[in-house]
């Protein structure tokens, strides 16, 4: 056990200011000679000193301690910063990925979209402005008089062209003028709708196009016109409508202007 | 930081109080050493941390107490050993009892009883070696004579504070 060490506090005061060098060269020169002949004083220096360097050594190593602490704090503070940064980088990037995969979907959709009625598109023109021939109505045909004619006439209005064609072959020339039956062979042929039948009817119709004592010769022309351009001879087409449009006794005419006027008949 | 010559001066410049080789040395050795102390002493990485701090304060500790008179060879090695006594020490034995802690340390925890401004204070004058002009614009105080003043009233504190657990302890 260490012996009571003696109280420091009445020499306090000098003994901080002495060691502080606050002390006049009077105040101190005395305090020195106190300092040899007051062992208590003296020994009270010596504790004093002794505080010191022990207090010297604490502030040392708290001052350390205490750098390290705020070094660490601030090493966190960066390595979360970094890790904050990487994450909204890695977020940025999914977001712009997602972007990307949307932007890719919309224009494959875009793509289809605008390429899809590229395809249909002549089938969409054709229904457009085709005007079908109506066929002959019943006064005009006379039933009782011509009932394969009424047949045909019949099954082509039902929209049966093939049969209403078979039914048509059979009508007897001697009840019917022959460019009416040429006529009407082309027109249901066209109306077949196939690219080989379409041809077929070209033929037929340019024959009673031909004729130009017919009545049905504007018609014919008309659906000749349109048969080229169901054909794709876009030439033909445009040359025989614009024929048409000018025509102006032709019951098509208007028809004809208006396909003429469209851009669905490519300009040459 | 790597030639025999910059190692000698090493322990002088830390004798004198400069501390920035251990600052450099735990910025750069921080995450290698958690890495190694999760591994060897499946240690989370704060508690590594705090582990690399106490072994560098000891280590500064025993180079200002005169107790390391020569730089070791391999500081790291050195530093990594120290952690593992530290380590197996603190398995082994409890704290070390009160009684035991030297007249230093037992100063050092009173001292850590003391208000933030009076530590800063104590640490600017007996540690930086600040004059009383340049602590009273550290510290905000109208002029060196206050400084002084506050200087003194912290010591007292400090002293008092001792004196009273030594009679305590008796």
């Amino acid at each position: 056990m260490t012996p009571p060490t003696p109280d420091l506090r009445p020499y306090l005061d000098e003994l901080e200011r002495f060691a502080d060098g606050q002390m006049g060269a009077a105040e101190q020169e005395a305090f020195e000679i106190r300092l040899e002949q007051d062992p208590e004083l003296y020994q009270a220096y010596q504790l004093y000193e002794q505080l010191s360097a022990d207090l010297r050594w604490v502030a040392g190593h708290e001052t350390l301690y205490q750098r390290l602490l705020s070094l660490d704090r601030r090493l966190d503070q960066r390595q979360e910063a970094l890790a904050r940064i990487k994450r909204r980088q890695r977020r940025l990037q999914r977001q712009w990925a997602v972007v990307g995969g949307v932007a890719l979907v919309a224009l494959v959709a875009v793509w289809w979209f605008l390429m899809r009625p590229a395809s249909t598109s002549p089938e969409i023109a054709w229904t457009r402005y085709y005007v079908p021939d109506s066929g002959l109505t019943d006064e005009v045909i006379q039933e009782s008089q011509r009932p394969l004619l009424a047949e045909a006439m019949r099954q082509y209005r039902e929209g049966h062209y093939t049969p209403a064609l078979y039914t048509l072959r059979r009508v007897p020339t001697s009840t019917l003028g022959q460019d009416t039956l040429t006529y009407y062979n082309g027109i249901f042929l066209l109306s077949q709708d196939d690219p080989e039948q379409v041809r077929a009817a070209q033929p037929f119709l340019r024959r009673v196009a031909m004729q130009s004592s017919s009545r049905l010769a504007g018609r014919a022309r008309y659906h000749l016109g349109m048969a080229y351009w169901r054909n794709q001879q876009i030439t033909a087409a445009r040359n025989t409508l614009r024929s048409v449009a000018n025509d102006t006794r032709n019951p098509y005419q208007e028809a004809a202007r208006q396909l003429l006027r469209s851009d669905a008949l490519p300009q040459e | 930081m790597n030639t025999p010559q910059q190692l000698a001066e090493v322990l002088t410049s830390l004798r004198v109080g400069n501390q920035s080789f251990l600052i450099t040395f735990y910025e750069q050795n921080r995450d290698l050493f958690a890495r190694w102390a999760r591994r060897q002493h499946q240690l989370p990485a704060p508690e590594a941390h705090e582990l690399l701090r106490t072994v560098l304060v000891e280590f500064y500790d025993q180079v200002s107490d005169g107790r390391l008179t020569k730089l070791p060879p391999d500081l790291r090695a050195y530093v990594y050993g120290m952690a593992d006594e530290q380590v197996r020490a603190a398995r082994t034995t409890a704290v070390l009892p009160k009684a035991e802690a030297g007249r230093r340390q037992r100063l050092l925890g009173l001292f850590r009883q003391l208000g933030l401004d009076s530590q800063k204070m104590l640490m600017y004058f007996y540690f930086r070696g600040y004059n009383f002009e340049k602590m009273a614009g550290k510290m905000g105080f109208a002029n060196a004579n206050v400084a002084r003043m506050q200087k003194s009233i912290c010591l007292r504190k400090l002293y008092e504070l001792r004196l009273r657990t030594e009679t305590a302890a008796s």
